[in-house]
């Protein structure tokens, strides 16, 4: 009797790898938390930096504080809205482009408006933006 | 003449390479998605003018209490003492001093803190910092 072997073709099974796949896809989708990476970018100085004191008296000064929900900038003693603080800095820029502008806001401003005048100077091009912190601003006396 | 009945050509739709483009897709998430070390619900500031930081920064979150938390870029955000700040920041520095320091502060968050924030952080001699926005304009 002559027994016929069938010869059998080796082989994977892949119609489920594409289901595989997207259910490991719709897993990392729904786990994933998108992150803000964007805003901002500003240099502290070295703590040993001594340049300032010579452009401070020069410099522009920014007082930010709040009324209410609102922010107040005052600079260089006039009170300002948002939009005109650039408008007064172009031709003081167009002078000297290293002008330094500082920013002083009050301990009970809120944030928000300390972005919001960075944010304009940043549109401004301003090159030398300074934001003094309480301890330093101490440090240099009567100056401001 | 006996004409045959044409063959009937069998419909299918080519499913060999789904698991290839799947895969595809797998592997442009996972390298696009960035791993969140701070999940501090904060209401962040407004911006028109945003530059993209370096996703391994160390995250300083200040809520709109006042109330910070501290990451190295590698850990999970914790609850830290604002005093604490100074010690940890010097630690990360001591390990790159060109890192990168996000402050990812409300909006509606006294300037206070963040004042003492950035006093502790150039005492650890941070160079590089940025202040997390949205975009202005945008909703959300």
């Amino acid at each position: 009797m002559k027994l016929k072997k069938k010869k059998q073709n080796p082989e994977i099974p892949t119609s489920s790898m594409a289901d595989i796949a997207f259910l490991l896809i719709v897993f990392f989708m729904v786990t994933s938390v998108f992150s803000v990476t964007r805003g901002l970018e500003f240099q502290l100085p070295k703590p040993d930096e001594e340049e300032m004191d010579q452009t401070l008296e020069e410099a522009v000064h920014i007082a930010i504080d709040r009324s209410g929900n609102d922010c107040v900038f005052t600079v260089d003693q006039q009170m300002m809205n948002l939009s005109d603080i650039n408008v007064y800095l172009q031709p003081k820029l167009m002078r000297n482009p290293n002008k330094f502008v500082i920013i002083d806001p009050a301990p009970t401003a809120p944030y928000r408006c300390m972005v919001d005048a960075f944010d304009e100077l940043k549109q401004g091009d301003v090159k030398n933006i300074s934001i003094p912190t309480q301890a330093e601003k101490a440090s240099w006396g009567d100056v401001m | 003449m006996n004409l045959k009945a044409p063959k009937r050509a069998e419909s299918y739709i080519p499913t060999a390479s789904m698991a290839d483009i799947a895969f595809l897709l797998i592997v442009f998430f996972m390298v696009t998605t960035t791993i969140t070390v701070d999940r501090t619900p904060v209401q962040l500031p407004t911006s028109l003018q945003r530059t993209e930081v370096p996703k391994d920064a160390a995250v300083i979150a200040v809520d709109r209490s006042g109330v910070v938390h501290f990451s190295d870029g590698e850990e999970d955000s914790r609850v830290m003492n604002m005093r604490d700040i100074l010690p940890s920041a010097a630690f990360v520095m001591s390990k790159n001093s060109l890192k990168f320091f996000l402050i990812k502060a409300d909006g509606e968050a006294e300037y206070q803190y963040i004042d003492q924030v950035m006093e502790q952080l150039r005492q650890a001699a941070v160079r590089n910092i940025a202040m997390l926005t949205d975009q202005e304009g945008v909703v959300g």
